[in-house]
């Protein structure tokens, strides 16, 4: 059985969640690839041996340089295709949904997405997926190879094996429709902290804040935590905080170590975007909002007066 | 002496000329069809169905309609998603349907026939058993989920050549030369502030020789083209509000409930009208709800709460014992009867179809055989006028549609209770003797007819009614936030506002809006110093009840694919 797994990289690194499905390939059982693409990651992409790759393939072309799905495509599809590859599998980013439903398209393949777990049952890969607003898990397959699967963010940490891997550069050929596309300009969304997808920390921030203000001391609070700021769809509502920190259902999924909500009642819409968090610390001044029923830690108070006094302490204490 | 704050006297930014267009596409891009349907319910898809039988036995028809003879646009996820009923169906309709097809009919999802029913009145800690009123009497009716029948009449459009283009809303209604020529479908990709985001996708002209309306309860562009070719009937139309759970219980129930009373008020000044249903669905499932006219006045009346109330009742909390909800929705429910009937069911390249039409029966809780049959009809209308040498567009071309529908038992029915709903505008008690007089006469007696007001022009009056509602315990009793998240609702937040209302409005209209609205969509925001709020909207909420359209704001259709996603209710 032949597994591979897509791994992203930006600025230099192997992005978390990619590492992290590596390491959860690893429960199929046999031997996982990775596979890196991009200008100038030749080195980069040898580091995946640390992570539990036996092998990574590398296609290291100026015209892989840019974010783009569809070149992309071009190179997955030779090596699934040369390689015999059966499975690949995605962790979830904008690039990699484009590229494993460009991926899908081309090979005529199935692919599962959502996916929060992946196991070999009898024989047969089984995903897990999250279905009906994350109220049950149901059984996905497929009836063909290669599978292509796009796990959901945050679902497995990377495993540090100390490994090393062997490197094998494929070549690549281009489809001319493929380089149709041209990246003019890529800008960043001006932010301080990792972003919510990624963070190990997160304080979010609800109606409970009072105004738009409110968000200034839980800035402060990430700051020092060194985590990334989100919200509830009533305060993004509102035009308190952008739409791109909105967590919950129909927002982002996040699931980091530590989720500090405060102001948020806990609403089943903002619970389905963030329970998958490992501790949940919840401030409310109500001492009845659902939020206290699955926080692992409730501080009943106003959030005026404990989150800028829970600064001064994580400050202090870092000093 | 002020009449006190009036919903009427704050009419919304919205005028039904809007809904009504020429297209616009260049003619080379506008989609053509034969025959366009709007609405996936049971009107629609047995409209579309009927025309897929006609045009089998009539290939020569069929081709001269084109690549699309038959097309069904359905603005929820798919057939079925925006459908929520009790329901007890009477079968007539579904027979006459698939008349000579018993193999479909065997396959009509259905959770069997009625076989016993109970009548309560109910008071805070009694219920007495009365018997069912003889509209009221179901035996040998089916139960049935309505969003599982628009499901599998989905599939038997299909499987017969109808196309279905789910996820795709009827935004305006395009007519030109005097005659109805189709439809333009909403934008996609609009933004909150309607900016053209990334994946923005402009809507289309859906160009058709015939356009039937089965829009539902609230018709968007039913109520546009009513005002368009001037179809109003002798009332106004009304609406009650339906809220409905599905509970997996532990025992079964075996018969139909019903109950009229508490948590109801009988005073006539509060105006509170209306009653529950208790359904089971097989031996697991039970389908409750509770519907009230939405001619109440009370800021603090919810429907969504008064059936929390509703299932604290102890008759109530033994069928629910040790249960699980596992569905919730809200629509309204068109009420108006026979004389808020429209004049004319057709226009020129238009027929009108089912509830959006106005036929309902609300004394015997029954509508969606009028549909089926009323969308055969329309089918059969619509054919005949597709014929060489006819044309749908020539004046009176689909008359014989209303012919049909006249002489038939559906109008017949509606004739013949067409005062008892405005009866119990007396109060509960008198209301109930003079609706027995009808029943018993077939509608002779009283020999006056009554009419009603619009749902918008009773003035509002507060009293401490939200006091009664259930804290949500989460068992038993529920908040409308958990609720709506059962309702599959997963509706993008950043498109544009759907909901128009007066946004600057006294206090009292906004807490009653806020109170009405089953989905938490209305929030009363800052006071404004002269007496007035600002209303506060969350639209993606919205499980497009149609409330609002009846109390004084008016719903549109939001991007395709946006609002609930009901599968059982």
């Amino acid at each position: 059985m032949s597994v591979v797994v897509f791994l992203e990289h930006h600025e230099g690194e192997l992005q978390k969640g990619s590492l992290g499905i590596l390491a959860k390939a690893g429960q199929l059982g046999g031997e996982v690839a990775g596979v890196v693409l991009g200008s100038g990651v030749e080195e980069l992409a040898a580091g995946a041996g640390r992570y539990g790759a036996s092998t990574v393939y590398v296609a290291d072309d100026a015209k892989l340089e840019a974010p783009l799905p569809q070149p992309r495509v071009d190179v997955l599809a030779q090596l699934v295709e040369e390689k015999g590859i059966e499975t690949v599998l995605f962790a979830q980013s904008i690039l990699s949904a484009d590229l494993a439903a460009g991926l899908a398209a081309r090979l005529d393949a199935g692919l599962n997405w959502q996916l929060v777990d992946i196991a070999t049952q009898d024989g047969a890969v089984v995903g897990k997926q999250s279905a009906l607003g994350d109220s049950v898990l149901v059984d996905v397959g497929w009836t063909s190879t290669p599978r292509l699967a796009l796990f959901r963010a945050g679902i497995a940490d990377p495993v540090e094996t100390g490994g090393t891997a062997t490197v094998e550069k494929l070549d690549v050929t281009f489809q001319e429709h493929s380089l149709a596309a041209e990246m003019l300009e890529q800008a960043h969304e001006e932010s301080s902290g990792p972003s919510i997808e990624d963070a190990d920390i997160i304080v979010a921030g609800g109606r409970g804040l009072g105004a738009p203000e409110g968000f200034g001391m839980i800035e402060e609070l990430a700051k020092a935590l060194g985590g990334a700021v989100a919200a509830t769809r009533a305060v993004v509502d509102a035009g308190w905080y952008p739409y791109s920190a909105q967590v919950g259902q129909t927002g982002k999924n996040v699931s980091p170590v530590l989720y500090v909500a405060c102001g948020i009642s806990g609403a089943i819409q903002h619970k389905v975007g963030m329970q998958g968090s490992k501790v949940i610390v919840a401030i409310n001044k109500d001492p009845n909002a659902p939020i206290f029923e699955f926080a692992d830690l409730g501080i009943v108070g106003d959030v005026q007066t404990i989150v800028p006094k829970l600064t001064e302490l994580v400050r202090a204490r870092k000093g | 002496m002020s009449r006190g704050i009036v919903p009427a006297d704050y009419p919304p930014p919205f005028s039904p000329a809007e809904a009504i267009a020429t297209p616009s596409d260049p003619v080379d891009e506008r989609i053509e069809v034969g025959v366009l349907i709007v609405g996936a319910g049971p009107a629609g898809l047995a409209c579309a169905i009927r025309l897929g039988q006609l045009l089998e036995d009539s290939p020569e028809t069929a081709e001269r309609l084109g690549d699309v003879p038959v097309a069904v646009v359905e603005k929820g996820k798919q057939p079925g998603s925006h459908l929520l009923s009790g329901a007890v169906v009477n079968p007539r309709a579904l027979r006459r349907l698939f008349k000579g097809r018993p193999e479909q009919l065997e396959l009509v999802p259905t959770y069997g026939d009625v076989h016993g029913e109970a009548v309560y009145i109910l008071t805070k800690g009694t219920s007495s058993r009365i018997p069912p009123p003889p509209t009221m009497r179901n035996h040998a009716n089916m139960l049935v989920s309505v969003a599982q029948l628009g499901r599998f009449l989905g599939e038997q459009a299909e499987a017969i050549g109808v196309a279905i283009l789910p996820e795709t809303d009827a935004q305006k209604l395009l007519v030109a030369d005097g005659r109805v020529q189709g439809i333009r479908t909403g934008d996609k990709g609009r933004g909150r502030e309607g900016q053209e985001l990334g994946n923005f996708e402009p809507g289309s002209d859906i160009v058709a020789r015939v356009t039937i309306l089965a829009e539902g309860t609230q018709g968007h562009l039913t109520g546009a083209a009513i005002s368009r070719f001037g179809l109003e009937g002798s009332d106004p139309q009304v609406w009650a509000l339906g809220v409905k759970e599905v509970w997996k219980v532990e025992q079964s129930l075996g018969h139909i409930v019903h109950t009229m009373g508490w948590p109801l008020r009988k005073r006539a000044r509060f105006g509170e009208f209306g009653g529950s249903f208790i359904y089971p669905m097989g031996d697991e499932h039970v389908s409750i709800g509770f519907v009230a006219g939405l001619e109440y006045r009370d800021v603090e009346f919810s429907v969504h709460d008064v059936l929390q109330e509703f299932k604290t009742h102890r008759l109530v909390r033994k069928i629910l014992r040790g249960g699980e909800r596992v569905g919730w929705g809200a629509k309204t429910i068109t009420e108006g009867g026979f004389h808020a009937l429209p004049k004319r069911f057709n226009a020129p390249g238009l027929l009108l179809v089912g509830e959006g039409a106005g036929l309902v029966n609300v004394p015997t809780l029954k509508g969606i055989h009028y549909g089926i049959e009323s969308g055969i009809m329309a089918a059969e209308a619509a054919f005949r006028s597709l014929q060489r040498g006819e044309s749908p567009s020539r004046v009176g071309a689909l008359d014989s549609y209303d012919e049909e529908l006249r002489a038939s038992y559906v109008l017949e029915d509606l004739r013949q209770v067409r005062n008892m709903r405005q009866v119990f505008d007396k109060g509960f008690f008198l209301g109930g003797a003079f609706a027995s007089a009808m029943t018993i006469t077939k509608g002779k007696l009283p020999p006056k007819d009554y009419h009603s007001e619009p749902n918008a022009t009773h003035s509002l009056l507060r009293t401490d009614r939200a006091k009664s509602y259930p804290a949500p315990d989460g068992t038993l009793t529920f908040d409308k936030l958990s609720s709506v998240f059962l309702s599959g609702n997963r509706t993008r937040d950043d498109q544009p506002n759907h909901i128009r209302i007066e946004r600057q409005v006294p206090r009292e209209l906004a807490e009653m809006w806020v109170n009405m609205c089953p989905a938490q969509v209305y929030e009363v925001g800052a006071a404004d110093g002269d007496g007035t709020v600002t209303v506060n909207l969350a639209p993606s909420n919205c499980v497009q009840c149609g409330a609002i359209t009846a109390k004084g704001g008016r719903l549109t259709p939001p991007e395709g694919g946006s609002g609930p996603e009901y599968t059982l209710t």
